[in-house]
């Protein structure tokens, strides 16, 4: 065993030591796995960056009612009963008069027009209640006033008046035939709020002949302590099929479900690059061996086991491996992190997020990586085995 | 593994054919000798009668196809390849034409090579280069690389290699064949003294004449049969 282990161990330094004869091609192996690792961690820090952040956005003493089983609001339904039951729950905040603060909202898919080249996009116009603002403590106006309650004003997310046409303060836009004046220009702290559009729900059902339709509710708690009666109330003793979760509860569901698609889409991408990539490696190792030919023939002459030719092989491979990894994780949190907080900063972003690197995610590259080297050195080491002794003695070292 | 000390060399009705297209072409064809323990043989023969292949196949790294080769009664064609791999690390050295000398390795760590696979402890093994290397006359160079070495150097480190672990016996494939004729002299010289002094059995391949003349006895190769022994008076 430990002569198994010397014989190994001189081996894979000899080959580590040659390895400047096969700079280029060991150079090109090490740099398809780390394009493997960096688009691995590229998504799955996206994943990550995207979870963690809507992890911490999202209030905990405001309540979100929909549907239950309805992914996010588009597929949500409440009835006008549903919602006169809702606004007499428990452990929500009330006005002295005994109002409950909540919105009750819609959204309607509306065309517009890109400021660039006039192409139809679909965005979202968002009926909401008089206390819209009130439940969502980033909305400001940066420009322009809140739209008047009963009318056909509108406000615009920021963001979306420097891409579309007739969304400056002032202008006249159409949805269909409707008509509406756009009054202001508001901000949302970069979350997804910022990517639409707003206007009074009442105007909103009538135009769109949407009468007495809403999605969702949103509702201020007297305490966040005050969630579990609510809950209780809606879901279990209502029991009308609605779901109410926390705003933070809410905006984590969303996360996982899109840092879920991310990973989806991830991986599949990144295992098909590993297997090219492993297939590289392979005409990479190919090469080691027989550039080593003689050497490998004359050790074994020597009485240098199998084994140690096939370790030696493959520990180079492995080294070559993980060289790409550190390289790929080393772009990934220089590159990719960086550029994510750039992107954060400008205004246009629809949803800031950070990318973001975790151990667990740079284990998952390594054993990609590590898939790699091991596919694509495991054949040529297997190689290097059966080198025939002969070559020894006509071999030219 | 060695019965006793004793490591004649013994072919009986060996044959040997290699596999060219569709075609075999026959190498040996039931040859037989004996090699005792201690001699010094030199082999002659035109390219590709089979020099290099008989060395070959008496130092376990290619196969017979039919007859028996025994080394001090150890039949090879019985060893599994691992068992085989163990045997040549213990009972044969190999000398090359081109030296084969690992060249990112220095002179001391090609000649330790065959003494990783003893179990000789660190120092024990580093002494033992020293000596080996003083005896080559390479005591100053052990630190330098391949490349850094003349050829008649090089060889003299393989040749070092090959007798490191203390194998009986040493397989010389043309050792001289790469070498000025001062240089070859020496190596001559060198396997000669390993031959008279230590006892090794030599066999050693080679083109060139007047090198028989540090040999015991020269066989003449040709066809597949050797037909014509020559004794050496000087050795
Ligand atoms: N691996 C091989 N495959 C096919 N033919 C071979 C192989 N090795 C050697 N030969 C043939 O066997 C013959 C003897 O080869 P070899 O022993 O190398 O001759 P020598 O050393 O006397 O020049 C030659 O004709 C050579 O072409
Ligand atoms: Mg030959």
């Amino acid at each position: 065993m430990t002569r198994l282990l010397r014989q190994s161990i001189t081996l894979s330094a000899a080959n580590i030591k040659s390895l400047h004869r096969r700079a280029w091609i060991s150079m090109s192996m090490i740099l398809s796995v780390a394009l493997v690792v960096v688009v691995l961690l590229g998504f799955l820090s996206m994943a990550n960056g995207f979870r963690k952040t809507l992890d911490a956005t999202g209030a905990e003493d405001v309540v979100m009612i929909t549907s239950r089983g309805s992914f996010g609001e588009a597929m949500s339904r409440l009835t006008t009963n549903q919602t006169h039951q809702i606004e007499e729950g428990p452990g929500l905040l009330r006005s002295a008069s005994g109002d409950p603060v909540l919105s009750a909202e819609l959204l309607v898919p509306v065309d517009a027009l890109t400021m660039a080249d006039g192409q139809t996009a679909t965005l979202s116009l968002r009926g909401v209640g008089p206390n819209a603002m009130a439940l969502r403590e980033n909305l400001t106006i940066v420009a322009g006033k809140m739209f008047t309650a009963g009318s056909g004003e509108i406000i615009v997310g920021q963001r979306l008046s420097t891409k579309y046409r007739n969304m400056q303060i002032g202008d006249t836009i159409t949805f269909g035939r409707s008509e509406w004046t756009v009054v202001g220009h508001f901000r949302a702290n970069g979350s997804v709020f910022e990517s639409e559009m707003m206007a009074d729900r009442g105007v909103v059902q009538t135009l769109f002949e949407r009468q007495n339709e809403v999605q969702s509710i949103r509702a201020q708690l007297a305490g966040v302590s005050d969630f579990e009666v609510f809950r209780a109330y809606v879901e279990d003793e209502l029991d009308m099929g609605l779901s109410a979760r926390t705003e933070k509860e809410y905006f984590a569901a969303q996360a996982t479900n899109v840092s879920r698609i991310i990973v989806f889409l991830g991986w599949p991408l990144a295992l098909v690059m590993a297997i090219g990539a492993a297939v590289g490696a392979m005409t990479t190792m190919y090469s080691s061996v027989s550039d080593r030919l003689t050497e490998i023939a004359t050790v074994r002459a020597i009485g240098f086991s199998r084994t140690a030719a096939f370790i030696g092989t493959l520990f180079e491979a492995i080294v070559l491996t993980l060289i790409g990894c550190v390289i790929g994780v080393a772009i990934a949190k220089f590159g990719l992190e960086g550029f994510s907080a750039s992107t954060r900063g400008g205004a246009n972003t629809q949803l800031a997020f950070q990318l973001m690197l975790s151990v667990p995610i740079v284990v998952q590259a390594t054993v990609l990586a590590l898939f790699v080297g091991l596919v694509g050195g495991g054949l040529p080491a297997y190689r290097a085995t059966r080198v025939p002794l002969r070559s020894a003695m006509t071999g030219r070292s | 593994m060695t019965i006793s000390n004793n490591s004649t060399i013994e072919l009986r009705g060996v044959s040997k054919s290699y596999q060219r297209g569709k075609s075999k072409v026959p190498i040996f064809d039931e040859l037989t000798m004996t090699i005792e323990d201690g001699d010094f043989v030199a082999i002659m023969g035109p390219s590709g009668s089979g020099k290099s292949t008989i060395l070959n196949l008496i130092g376990g790294i290619d196969t017979i196809d039919a007859g028996a080769i025994s080394v001090g009664g150890t039949v090879l064609g019985n060893m599994n390849e691992s068992a085989l791999t163990r045997w040549r690390s213990n009972h044969v050295g190999f000398v090359f034409q081109f030296y084969n000398l690992m060249p990112m390795l220095s002179a001391a760590e090609n000649v330790e090579l065959p003494l990783l696979l003893t179990s000789l402890s660190r120092s024990e093994r580093k002494k033992r280069v020293e000596t080996i290397l003083e005896i080559v006359g390479l005591t100053e160079r052990a630190r330098h690389l391949p490349s850094e070495l003349s050829g008649g150097q090089q060889q003299r480190v393989g040749i070092a290699r090959a007798v490191a672990a203390d194998p009986q016996i040493l397989l010389c494939d043309e050792p001289t064949g790469d070498l000025d004729r001062k240089s070859a002299n020496e190596i001559l010289e060198l396997l000669q003294l390993l031959n008279t002094k230590l006892n090794k059995t030599i066999i050693m391949v080679t083109h060139d004449e007047s090198s028989t003349a540090y040999a015991k006895r020269t066989l003449f190769l040709d066809k597949g049969r050797f037909i014509q022994q020559e004794m050496n008076q000087c050795a």
